[in-house]
């Protein structure tokens, strides 16, 4: 259980800050003299925390879907012409800069939050789907033909052998797809999604540093919380599924 | 069995090449290829294949993508060889669309009239593209053959773009209004990101031994390092500044220097903190992963622990440091553009600039050499790394 509290409490920090920043306005107040306003007040920042999670959420299931579904395609026989291309896409896009893919975006889909959705979806894809090749591939080739021996159908082999074998290492791909998706929704600010980014942007133009602390801690926060709670999953699945590995790491 | 392999290659039809050609058709012929503004912000309007460069262009790529899908299905000897003169041709002479189209369609008497590239040219390059990837890998070609293709490629676009006939293209006349801003972008962009790189090697270089040297430290300075890969550049950009902004207020000789909350100060710091995990890692993997028998041999030898280092480990090592440096190069690239948002300048700074004016070509200038920049970037050290590789004829 102990494992668990890091996320909880990380989570209760963000939600707290989110709802009573206002108590805050004092020590605001104090690093911001000379404003009126020091607490963000256009949005209230849970709207923008849930706004923001939405986002991420949508992204990152649309993502694992599209990206388990295109590593499976390209590892069954049928598929197996696309994998080169597939792999080289897989690693070749990463080289892209994420601020560069939000921004090709808005020519193409305009200002809001489909361009963002899009890009959020297209750039998480990509650490997922070198993930779900890598876990697929590196599966031993003797558990396959354990596996069919012991008369399974091939979708048995893929659904009962290969996604729980590979499962561990397609749970890191999200993780990484999330943590970026964190940074570059908040980012999306600048293109007209309602993020916690908001705030920061909003105080960067109005030279309001009390804005930007308050935005930059609720992401730093938000980030925090996703990846503790990813490092949890992460160690729950070693436990239950490879006690050895568990053991051995600590 | 080495035989049969090259022949089963070269004999079995491409399936990947038709798919990816019929859905370029597709594109090409469903969505506008390019569009005519009358002055920088006004919407254009589309013109679809047809319309744009007529029944000689039209033509032309239609030929060119039939010839691709047939080429990867009729049993050819030389198949991809073939393949790769066509696509390749085809990629560099694409600027040439745009020409046909300029040509056609730009009125004569508006000097503000621009003509802008629309989604169906894009799809063409970026299917052409997936189809240049495909063939290389199926050729299985050296990064030479690669680096030539590229070369000659760029090097076509360069000299179309910078031709009379695409004078009216947006995206040019963004550059033409302001050369100087942008070779100052480009610069500052590269002085960020190399800086940060380098600093951050040098750091990681003496962490990496410190860890090494007393095991004790690897967990705490890995955590560290990774805790702050964690925080989104935006908030760790944030964050920065109130720190630095009273620093800065505090000690007028920082002022003087030109640290300050916001600007390159804060962000040359960020981008240093964020560079540290990949550089830690990969140099602390490196040189702990050199084969103990190896030193052995080298102790054996009669090598000094410092001979063993320098002469050994650290060659051995090189190759996986490399990576490293790649990885945190293209990183550094891609968050310097967000920099911008602090004030860092770089090409980041026209991408925002171009959000906030709406003005989608702006933003364009800014967004395409920043992913230049970073795919140069990965091609250079992986090249760099796999020329360090020990060759088996060498150990």
């Amino acid at each position: 259980m102990r494992i668990w509290l890091p996320p909880a409490l990380f989570a209760a920090l963000l939600f707290g800050l989110s709802v009573g920043m206002p108590v805050l306005e004092p020590l605001f107040q104090w690093l911001q003299p000379d404003k009126q306003r020091v607490v963000y007040e256009r949005e209230s920042f849970l709207f923008l925390l849930q706004n923001h999670l939405l986002l991420v959420a949508v992204s990152a299931a649309v993502g694992t879907f599209v990206a388990v579904a295109g590593g499976i395609f390209a590892t069954r026989p049928s598929g197996r012409d696309f994998l080169p291309l597939v792999s080289q896409v897989a690693s070749i896009g990463q080289t892209f800069p994420p601020v560069a893919v939000l921004a090709l975006a808005v020519p193409v889909l305009g200002f809001g939050e489909a361009p963002i959705l899009v890009a959020l979806i297209l750039y998480g894809l990509l650490p997922i789907l070198r993930n779900t090749l890598a876990g697929l591939e590196g599966i031993d080739p003797t558990v396959r033909e354990a596996a069919r021996g012991m008369g399974m159908s091939s979708g048995q082999v893929l659904f009962r052998a290969e996604l729980p074998l590979a499962g561990r290492v397609i749970l890191a791909g999200i993780r990484t797809s999330v943590t970026i998706n964190i940074a570059t929704a908040a980012i999306g600010s600048t293109i007209g999604a309602r993020t916690l980014g908001d705030p920061v942007i909003a105080g960067l133009v109005n030279g309001n540093t009390a804005y930007v602390l308050q935005g930059a801690i609720l992401i730093g926060l938000l980030a925090l919380t996703t990846d503790s709670l990813f490092e949890a999953l992460e160690r729950t699945w070693d436990r239950r599924f490879s006690p050895q590995v568990a053991t051995m790491s600590l | 069995m080495p035989v049969t392999k090259p022949a089963f290659n070269l004999m079995v039809p491409n399936r990947v090449v038709p798919a990816l050609g019929v859905l370029a058709l597709a594109l090409v012929w469903l969505l506008d290829v390019g569009s005519i503004q009358p002055n920088r912000i006004v919407p254009g309007t589309g013109h679809g294949l047809l319309s744009a460069v007529g029944w000689l262009g039209a033509g032309l790529v239609t030929l060119t993508l039939a010839a691709s899908i047939l080429i990867s299905v009729l049993p050819l000897r030389r198949r991809y060889s073939l393949l790769l003169g066509v696509v390749g041709l085809s990629l560099a002479a694409l600027p040439l669309l745009l020409d046909m189209f300029a040509g056609r369609h730009l009125p004569e008497a508006s000097p503000y009239a621009r003509s802008t590239i629309a989604s169906g040219f894009w799809c063409l390059l970026f299917l052409l593209s997936l189809m240049l990837i495909e063939i290389l890998s199926r050729l299985r070609a050296g990064r030479a053959l690669q680096l030539m293709l590229l070369v000659l490629i760029v090097g076509s676009w360069l000299v179309l773009l910078r031709g009379d006939g695409l004078a009216s293209l947006s995206l040019v006349r963004e550059f033409n209004a302001r050369p100087d801003k942008f070779e100052q972008a480009l610069w500052t962009h590269l002085a960020l990101a190399f800086g940060a790189v380098a600093v951050s090697a040098c750091l990681a270089f003496v962490l990496a031994l410190k860890m090494i040297r007393s095991p004790a430290w690897q967990r705490p300075l890995l955590g560290a390092v990774s805790f702050l890969q964690t925080i989104p550049s935006l908030a760790v950009f944030g964050l920065l500044i109130a720190p630095l902004g009273a620093l800065s207020s505090a000690f007028p000789l920082l002022q003087s220097l030109g640290i300050r909350g916001i600007g390159w100060a804060p962000a040359l710091l960020a981008l240093i903190a964020y560079s540290l995990l990949p550089m830690v890692r990969n140099t602390f993997v490196a040189i702990t992963e050199v084969p103990e028998n190896l030193a052995d041999a080298g102790r054996g030898m009669g090598m000094t622990e410092r001979q063993l280092f320098f002469q050994l480990k650290l060659p051995l090592a090189l190759p996986v440091i490399i990576e490293g440096v790649r990885i945190t190069t293209i990183q550094a690239i891609g968050l310097t553009a967000v920099a911008a948002l602090i004030g860092a300048g770089g090409f980041g700074g026209f991408i925002f600039q171009g959000l906030g004016q709406a003005a989608m070509d702006l933003v364009l200038l800014g967004a395409l050499p920043t992913i230049a920049l970073a795919l140069l970037a990965d091609a250079l050290f992986t090249m760099l790394a796999d020329s360090l590789k020990p060759t088996p004829a060498a150990t």
